[in-house]
């Protein structure tokens, strides 16, 4: 590294901590936020996953901390419902609506609704042009780092069972396409086509029998070299697959963190090779603290990013842990 | 005591004692509905007194919005109830109907979306709609399957037919008569909720006005005494199956307006749909399914999620509340319906 390089590093390192008292500081003004006499709307499609749940349970806690109401509807994975809620809550009012997944191609319509009735829409994990904040993970980098993680544990070739059955939900997506876009640069990575579909209910299940279906279909040890879903709970069922099929040769990505999936991967001997863990409690609370911002007059960005952390073989006891904290902590599996 | 004299004492005080009992009957009956209504009310009151905004004319629209999918999935099983008899074992029932509602949004999406217009999207839905209600006549009338067992292998054929057609994804669709669907608005009163109104009506009237629905009612009630009367029994029951295919791909097309898309999980309403056509016989004096009653418990259960919601009740408790409501009232109903069949 050259004198000047050394420089810059310095300089980077000092604009960093700067940046990072500076969070500090508006973390202090974060804890004056209130909702005191207002009534926030959250719509879930559904909190039968670890992640849903938790981020959920996040935004109601986080509502109730600053003295707001919550109107909490959880819309039982039926799309229908959640137009109905989402149709009644705009006759509700709210102060703010606050949006958590779901297929955007059902929903924009209608978050073009609330705009329309002037009500502020936030989301959570959800891209939309409707939103005034989208509060996520980085999917951008969490999806290159899991696919960048796997080509380097396939030693850049081989081939991959690639889950998208939830192309149309903008997270995954992102990190499909990231997946894609790294692969341009490891042709010798290939994804096995057709692609394989994930389902809600019985993803487990499902996951489980199209991968045995598909290492039976190519029995010769090596000619699969990994599995890869959008999210962890796939993941669960491909790795019970691998591991029932004795093929330990293939390793199994996926990202979200449920406790169950961050075991697997602390557990040397599973099939399970990295999960991007994220902190879907804090961005539920992270998204209601812009809600309470934006309530105040403040500004506020139009996506607000909470760290996730790539947990893989080599750091998952160090890693894991604070995870499987937190998930206890919330009392949540 | 010989046999022929008891026979004979029976003989006598038959009528006298039929003629007390079936008034004594009619009266549990009514009692029995007029509480059903009661409790209804009462909670409509409680809404009324408690949930802000809830009788708002804006909120009562959405409402009807909201219920139009389900009412008009609840019509083609009431038709079906009401053709097959209402026995819930043997009676008829199509378990399809909600399977059936998914394929055809999945055809009239996918048509959609490959460009093709929507006058033979439409028109695909319908007949793939009316096919899947005639297999299920051919298995029930022609075949003499149980409806219950006949209606859920069909119900997994649908359901099946619309995995391999979407493979389990968002169909996303647009065309100008989804568009008049989701923005159009005539008196105040939005297309889908006109939708309803006018289905609505058509089905009462064909169903309460004309002989058509009487011999309806006959074949339902009545199956020997019907075909004695000349009425083509198989005809009738065949002809409900196909209406409520028809009722599904309608259905279809509603959805697919209301969610831009085509989406899998319809097969979910089926329980609401079986509620609303089961609720529906509190309405009616002598506990049989009929239209009115359909749309005032299609209603009802619209309301229930609207008032649950308005109230801040979690929306955990609906399900529930609404679950213990229908069993109340087929309790009640099953119940006042066996001691009629007792007699």
């Amino acid at each position: 590294m050259t004198r000047s390089m050394k420089g810059l590093v310095k300089a980077l390192a000092l604009g960093l901590a700067a940046a990072c008292s500076l969070a500090a500081v508006s973390g202090a003004t974060a804890e004056e936020l209130s909702l005191k006499g207002k009534r926030i709307g959250v719509s879930a499609i559904g909190t039968d996953h670890y992640w849903d749940l938790m981020a959920f349970k996040g935004i109601q806690d986080r509502v109730k901390e600053l003295g707001g109401e919550v109107i909490a509807l959880d819309a039982g994975r039926k799309d229908q419902q959640q137009i109905a809620q989402l149709q009644t809550l705009i006759a509700q009012k709210p102060d703010a609506i606050i949006e958590q997944l779901g297929n955007l191609e059902v929903l924009n319509p209608w978050l073009q609704k609330i705009r329309d009735a002037g009500i502020p829409l936030f989301t959570v994990d959800t891209a939309t042009p409707h939103a005034i904040n989208n509060t996520t993970s980085n999917n951008y980098n969490i999806g290159a780092e899991i696919a960048l993680q796997m080509v380097a544990d396939m030693g850049g070739k081989g081939n991959v069972l690639v889950f998208n059955g939830f192309y149309s939900v903008p997270v995954c997506k992102i990190r499909y396409d990231q997946l894609k876009y790294v692969l341009t640069s490891f042709p010798n990575v290939k994804i096995v086509e057709p692609e394989l579909r994930d389902v809600i209910p019985n993803t487990v299940q499902s996951a489980y029998s199209n991968v045995t279906d598909m290492l039976t279909k190519s029995p010769e040890k090596g000619s699969i070299g990994a599995v890869w879903a959008c999210w962890d709970v796939p993941q669960i069922g491909a790795t019970q697959a691998v591991e029932a099929a004795g093929r330990n040769e293939v390793k199994t990505y996926g990202i979200d963190g449920s406790p169950e999936v961050i075991k697997m991967v602390m557990d040397p001997k599973s099939s399970a090779g990295a999960v991007a863990a994220q902190q879907p409690y804090e961005i539920g609370k992270t998204s209601v603290d812009n809600v309470a911002k934006y309530l105040a007059g403040q500004k506020v960005p139009p996506f607000t990013f909470v760290p996730a952390v790539l947990i893989n073989k080599e750091n998952a006891a160090e890693k894991g842990k604070p995870f499987l904290e937190a998930a206890e902590k919330a009392g949540v599996k | 005591m010989s046999a022929t004299v008891l026979h004979a004492e029976v003989g006598v005080s038959d009528e006298k004692q039929a003629a007390a009992k079936s008034a004594g009957r009619r009266f549990g009956a009514l009692v029995v509905r007029l509480g059903a209504i009661a409790a209804f009310a009462a909670i409509m009151a409680y809404f009324v007194i408690f949930a802000p905004g809830f009788t708002s004319t804006f909120n009562l629209i959405n409402v009807v919005e909201q219920s139009a999918i389900l009412g008009v999935l609840a019509y083609g099983m009431t038709a079906v109830i009401i053709g097959g008899g209402s026995d819930v074992t043997e009676g008829g029932i199509d378990l399809s109907i909600a399977a059936n509602m998914g394929l055809c949004a999945a055809v009239y999406a996918t048509l959609l979306s490959m460009g093709y217009g929507d006058f033979l999207s439409v028109l695909a839905a319908v007949a793939v709609g009316m096919a899947v209600g005639a297999l299920n006549a051919l298995a029930v009338v022609g075949l003499g399957i149980l409806p219950l067992l006949a209606t859920l292998a069909v119900l997994n054929v649908a359901a099946g037919m619309e995995l391999t057609l979407t493979q389990n994804t968002v169909v996303g669709a647009s065309s100008p008569l989804l568009g008049v669907l989701v923005s159009g608005s005539s008196l105040g009163i939005s297309a889908l909720a006109w939708a309803l109104i006018v289905f609505s009506a058509i089905m009462i009237v064909l169903v309460h006005g004309t002989s058509f629905g009487l011999r309806l009612y006959a074949v339902g009630g009545h199956p020997e005494a019907a075909r004695a009367a000349g009425i083509g029994v198989p005809f009738y029951v065949s002809f409900t199956y196909m209406l409520s295919g028809f009722c599904a791909a309608v259905a279809s097309i509603l959805t697919v307006s209301r969610l831009s898309a085509s989406t899998p999980g319809s097969g979910e309403l089926l329980l609401s749909v079986l509620a609303a056509a089961l609720l529906g016989t509190v309405f009616s004096r002598r506990f049989v399914p009929t239209m009115g009653g359909t749309l005032l418990s299609v209603l009802f259960i619209g309301l229930l999620a609207n008032g649950f919601q308005l109230l801040n009740v979690s929306s955990y408790w609906v399900n529930g509340v609404q679950g213990a409501l229908i069993l109340l009232v087929v309790a009640i109903t099953s119940f006042a319906r066996g001691s009629e069949g007792s007699r």
